[in-house]
């Protein structure tokens, strides 16, 4: 059986992430207090599949030849998924990600009123339709309080196995000022899920805006995403919080190995600075993080592929993801056949079966 | 080989001595009432260990937390920064490491009974006798790595 990335899974697969999102802004109206409704209308705000440059319409990358000729992309309701996804890969279940909400505007009362729509949304339009769908909820980034009571709010739902945060934001996840977020996060047995793109205002490198969006699109897996991870790491929140589970999604997985390695190197130096860290970075990002397969940016040559894949001890370390609709080429075909079949069960099930308690 | 390394009140807390043993040089620390020996080379690119910084350890019991030990037990070697427990020898850069030659060090008093209080060195000089009083710092350089540190008064 073949999924729209053209990977070979079968029963019993987990998809650990497949983009859904409302066609437009009217969908959550009915989800929003009336107070919002208005501002919404009034304001002219809207939400898009295209999430605020991100993935703009026609770039080969936001979505597969497939899912582009389906028309809708991503999925906008669950027959979508059931019929792309669900089905042809006859998976044991999928983990949907809608990030409509990464693009909201700086008012923090509407970016929560937002973010408790989109949730109530996943709630009654996709959770409630197929057994096999699990949601990740989304909460406002700018508040953490009114973060902390949206996964209080629904953090206990049986669907609900992830929050789900933008990879980019004013300040790194591991900053003190969001520990309350992550704790309750994971006090609810919640996956933290750090997810590419986020705010169009927050820069795509440290050093400023670009104009392109080939650096904005590398940054994703290049700059940012490495930088939350030595974020969450170096300021010890998973010594604060060692039931926390990170999940870092769509943002790529081969850098990996070389930021482990300089991280730990360097530790080693400035220890002292972070006496709280317990033990290598590299031991405690393979104890706190995992990483979705998509994109598989990898090279041509299987032997190279495999031996870049013992690097990190991939098998344990990545979960299988179709990232649907987007397309990222064949690396996870080059990915898949360099597995053994421990590493492929794993990968295909096992790992995202045991991180988000899927049963 | 037993290498006198200093007069015991010319040697106070904090101090340091590098002296020579052969073609070999050892660093002699004082840390409070207690002394550690070092090889002045550091087993990771050859450094001269013994000039680097010394430091305690720091504990913590989570982010924003800082224990620091009561004594300084770390030395850093000068060139990369990596870090000898005194005592030990002990490397706490990475895993494998070999640890850094460790000496005894005592603080012996010499033959014979004190005198008014004063107590007698270990050297008797050849031609003249002459009554070396006093500790003295002594390393000895014959023995295995030490595991602990050698305090003040211990024999």
């Amino acid at each position: 059986m073949t999924t729209s990335t053209g990977t070979a899974v079968g029963n019993g697969t987990i998809d650990a992430e497949v983009h859904c999102t409302p066609a437009t802004i009217a969908e959550l109206v009915p989800y929003l207090d009336p107070y919002w409704r208005t501002y919404v209308l009034e304001g002219g705000l809207t939400i898009s599949a295209a999430q605020g440059g991100a993935y703009p319409p026609q770039a080969p990358t936001s979505a597969t030849p497939a899912a582009r000729s389906a028309g809708a992309f991503p999925a906008r309701e669950a027959a979508d998924v059931r019929a792309r996804v669900l089905d042809p890969g006859r998976l044991r279940a999928a983990v949907l990600v809608c990030t409509a909400s990464f693009t909201s505007n700086r008012n923090p009362y509407y970016e929560a009123a937002l973010t408790r729509a989109v949730n109530d949304w996943l709630i009654a339009e996709w959770l409630d339709s197929d057994e096999r769908l699990r949601a990740s909820m989304v909460v406002p980034t700018l508040d953490t309080d009114a973060a902390v009571a949206e996964i209080e709010r629904i953090g206990d739902h049986p669907g609900i196995v992830q929050v789900v945060l933008p990879v980019r934001t004013d300040a790194p996840w591991g900053n003190k000022r969001h520990r309350a977020l992550l704790r309750a996060a994971a006090e609810h047995d919640l996956v933290v899920g750090l997810h590419a793109w986020g705010r169009t205002g927050n820069a795509a490198t440290p050093s400023g805006i670009t104009h392109s969006y080939l650096e904005d699109y590398l940054a994703n897996s290049q700059i940012i995403v490495q930088a939350q991870v030595a974020s969450l790491v170096t300021e010890g929140v998973f010594a604060e919080l060692p039931r926390l589970r990170v999940a870092l999604l769509e943002c790529g997985f081969s850098w990996l190995p070389a930021l482990m390695w300089r991280f730990d190197k360097d530790w080693k130096g400035v220890w002292r600075e972070v006496p709280w860290l317990d033990a290598k970075p590299s031991d405690i990002v393979r104890r706190h993080v995992r990483l979705t397969s998509t994109p598989a940016q990898l090279p041509r040559d299987p032997v190279q592929v495999r031996q870049f894949l013992d690097t990190f001890d991939a098998g344990a370390m990545l979960m299988y993801a179709s990232d649907h609709p987007h397309d990222h080429g064949s690396g996870h075909e080059r990915l898949l056949s360099a597995l053994s079949p421990a590493e492929t069960e794993a990968v295909l099930a096992g790992n995202a079966a045991g991180w988000y308690a899927l049963g | 080989m037993r290498i006198v390394v200093s007069r015991l009140d010319e040697f106070p807390p904090g101090e340091r001595r590098i002296v020579q043993a052969g073609r070999r040089s050892i660093g002699v620390f004082r840390v409070g009432d207690k002394f550690y020996a070092l090889n002045n080379h550091c087993p990771h690119q050859g450094g001269p260990l013994c000039l680097g910084a010394t430091q305690p350890w720091v504990r913590s019991g989570g982010p924003g937390e800082y224990v620091l030990d009561e004594s300084e037990s770390l030395v850093a070697c000068p060139w990369h920064g990596w870090e000898y427990d005194l005592a030990t020898g002990q490397s706490f850069l990475g895993p494998g490491e070999p640890p850094a030659r460790t000496y005894d060090v005592s603080v012996e008093v010499g033959a014979g009974e004190p005198r008014g209080g004063r107590m007698p060195g270990p050297y008797v000089a050849e031609t003249f006798p002459v009554h070396v009083e006093d500790a003295y710092v002594v390393v000895d350089t014959s023995g295995g790595t030490r595991r602990t540190g050698t305090t003040r008064g211990e024999r």
